[in-house]
C-alpha cells in the first residue's frame, strides 16, 4: 500500500517536470508566446532575484488570512452552537445566513471601500465575513444533529449547564465544527486573495498579481500563481491534515471531505 | 417561515439608514426604488441577469462534461489516480479568481474569460465528486456484476455509473456554488464585458452610487441561493428520494 501511494507520487512529480520542461522548451522555440506564457526559467529567476520582495507579499496575506479567520473562527463556533442550541435563534438567523451565504466576498469590496477605505481594514472585514457563514452554519447543524437522549440522559443524571456543553455539545458537534472551519479556512484564503485585488494597496500575493497583471509583467503573474498552489496545498496537508487526524479520525468518523 | 427574519430586519435596517447612524448606508426603500427603475423604466437589469445566466450555463455546462469525463478516468484506474490526484490537489489549492489575471493575458478582457473562470470554478469539484463517487461504490455489488457476467461497458453503466451519483450530484449542487462565485468575480474584473451583475457592482463603483451596489449583491446572493435551491430540489428527487443518502 505505502510502496503503490509513493510509486504515483513519482510519477506525478515527474509529470509536473516534464510539463515544465516542455512549458520552457515551446517557449525557446517560440511556439508559444513569450509574452502571453512567460517560461519557468524566467519564474525561477524572477523568484530567485526578487525573494525578499516576494516573501514579504506573502507575510502580508498571510498575516490577513490568519487574523481574520481567527476572529471569524471564535465568533462562529460561539454563534454556531448557540444558535443550534436554541430552535428560535436557528429559525430567525438561518434564512438570513443562508442569503449572505451566497454572496461572493469580492462583491462586496466595492461597498466596503467606501467605508473603510482601501487597504487591511477592508480585506480583513470581508475575510471574517465570509470565513464566518461555513463555520457558523456547520457549528449550528452539528449541534442540531446530536441525539437528543444523549442530551436527556446527561439531564437526568443532574450535569450541569457547563457539563453539558462540555461533554455533550462540544465534542458530539466537533465534526461538524471542522468541516465548517476547513470550509471557512478555504474561502477566506480565496477572498483575500481576491479582495487584494481591487482593495490592497502596496502588500499582499493578490496584489502583486494584480499589479505585475496591469504592467503585462506575466512572469510575476504566474510565479504569484505558483506561489499560490504552493502555500495553500501546505497549508492543507500539514495543518489541517493533522488537525483531522487529531481530532476527526481518531474519533472514528472518517470524511473524505471535497472542497 | 423563510421571509420573517426578513420582515424584521428591513424596516430596523430603514430606520438605521434614515436616521444616518451609519455613513453610507442606503436604506431599503431607496434599493427598491433603484430596482424599478433598472428594472422596468431603463430596462437594463434584465440585460446583466441575461448577460450572466448565459456565462454561467456555458462555462458550467462544459464544466460538467470534462469533470465527468476525467473523474471517470480517474476513478476507475488506479495508477492515473495515484498520478493524478496530487497534481488535482495542487491545482485546486489555486483560487479560481487567481486565474483571471492569466485569463485576461491569454484570452482577452471578453465573455471568453469570464466562461473560462465559470469553467475552471466548477470544474474541479465536480471531477473530485465523480472520482470519490466512482470509489465508495460498494465493493459487493461490483462483485455482484462480474459474477453474473456483466462486461466492462455494462459494468459502468449499470453499476458504477448509477452508484457514483450519490457523490455526483451533491457534487453539482457544489461546483454551482464555485461557478456562480467565479462569474461575478471574473465579470468584475473583465474590462470588456458590459453586461453582467458583477459588471454591475463593479460599474457603479466608478460613479459611487452605493444603491447600485447593494442591489447588485442582493441579486447576487438571491440568484446565487435560488441557484442551490434548484440543484438541492434535484438532490431531493434523486439520491435523497431513492434512498441513497439520508436528507442533510
Amino acid at each position: 500500500m505505502e510502496f503503490k501511494i509513493k510509486l504515483g507520487n513519482i510519477l506525478a512529480i515527474i509529470i509536473i517536470f516534464i510539463f515544465f520542461l516542455f512549458w520552457e522548451i515551446f517557449a525557446n522555440y517560440e511556439i508559444i508566446q513569450i509574452a502571453l506564457f512567460s517560461k519557468p526559467s524566467l519564474i525561477f529567476l524572477k523568484i530567485y532575484d526578487n525573494g525578499f520582495e516576494i516573501i514579504g507579499h506573502l507575510l502580508t496575506t498571510l498575516y490577513r488570512l490568519v487574523l481574520s479567520f481567527f476572529i471569524a473562527m471564535i465568533i462562529g463556533i460561539f454563534f454556531g452552537m448557540l444558535m443550534g442550541y436554541d430552535q428560535h435563534i436557528y429559525r430567525f438567523f438561518n434564512p438570513l445566513i443562508t442569503t449572505l451565504m451566497a454572496i461572493p466576498g469580492i462583491a462586496m469590496a466595492p461597498i466596503f471601500i467606501i467605508w473603510l477605505g482601501f487597504g487591511d481594514p477592508t480585506i480583513i472585514t470581508i475575510g471574517i465575513i465570509v470565513a464566518f457563514f461555513p463555520i457558523v452554519y456547520n457549528a449550528a447543524i452539528g449541534v442540531r444533529s446530536i441525539d437528543k437522549n444523549h442530551v436527556n440522559a446527561a439531564k437526568i443524571m443532574g450535569a450541569k449547564k457547563k457539563h453539558l456543553f462540555l461533554k455533550i455539545y462540544l465534542p458530539h458537534s466537533f465534526t461538524y465544527i471542522i468541516i465548517g472551519v476547513k470550509l471557512g479556512l478555504a474561502r477566506c484564503w480565496r477572498t483575500i486573495i481576491a479582495v487584494e485585488f481591487i482593495a490592497a494597496t502596496g502588500y499582499g500575493l493578490g496584489y502583486m498579481i494584480w499589479d505585475a497583471y496591469e504592467y503585462l509583467n506575466v512572469t510575476i503573474v504566474y510565479t504569484g500563481i505558483l506561489i499560490l498552489a504552493i502555500v495553500f496545498f501546505t497549508i492543507e496537508k500539514t495543518i489541517i491534515r493533522e488537525v483531522e487526524k487529531k481530532t476527526i479520525d481518531k474519533w472514528g468518523v472518517l470524511h473524505e471531505q471535497v472542497s | 417561515m423563510f421571509i420573517l427574519p426578513f420582515i424584521v430586519v428591513i424596516p430596523i435596517w430603514e430606520i438605521i439608514s434614515q436616521l444616518e447612524l451609519i455613513a453610507h448606508l442606503p436604506p431599503p426603500s431607496l434599493i427598491f426604488s433603484k430596482f424599478i427603475f433598472l428594472a422596468f423604466e431603463e430596462g437594463v437589469l434584465a440585460q446583466h441577469l441575461i448577460g450572466s445566466v448565459y456565462r454561467l450555463l456555458i462555462g458550467y455546462i462544459l464544466a460538467v462534461s470534462f469533470g465527468i469525463f476525467l473523474g471517470t478516468i480517474v476513478g476507475l484506474n488506479k495508477l492515473i489516480s495515484d498520478t493524478i490526484t496530487p497534481l488535482l490537489s495542487l491545482l485546486i489549492s489555486i483560487p479560481t479568481i487567481a486565474w483571471v489575471p492569466v485569463l485576461l493575458i491569454t484570452l482577452g478582457l471578453g465573455d471568453e474569460t469570464v466562461i473560462a473562470a465559470v469553467f475552471l470554478g466548477g470544474f474541479f469539484a465536480i471531477t473530485y465528486s465523480v472520482i470519490h463517487g466512482i470509489r465508495t461504490v460498494n465493493k459487493n455489488l461490483i462483485n455482484a456484476g462480474k459474477i453474473v457476467g456483466a462486461g466492462k461497458y455494462k459494468l459502468f453503466e449499470s453499476v458504477l455509473l448509477p452508484g457514483s451519483l450519490v457523490s455526483l450530484i451533491p457534487g453539482l449542487r457544489l461546483a454551482i456554488g464555485y461557478s456562480w462565485r467565479a462569474l461575478v468575480g471574473a465579470e468584475m474584473l473583465a474590462a470588456m464585458v458590459r453586461w453582467g451583475v458583477g459588471k454591475m457592482i463593479f460599474t457603479s463603483r466608478m460613479s459611487n452610487v452605493i444603491e447600485t451596489m447593494f442591489l447588485g449583491l442582493l441579486i447576487i446572493g438571491i440568484a446565487g441561493l435560488l441557484l442551490d435551491r434548484l440543484l438541492l430540489f434535484i438532490e431531493n428527487k434523486t439520491v435523497v428520494k431513492w434512498g441513497m443518502v439520508t436528507e442533510g
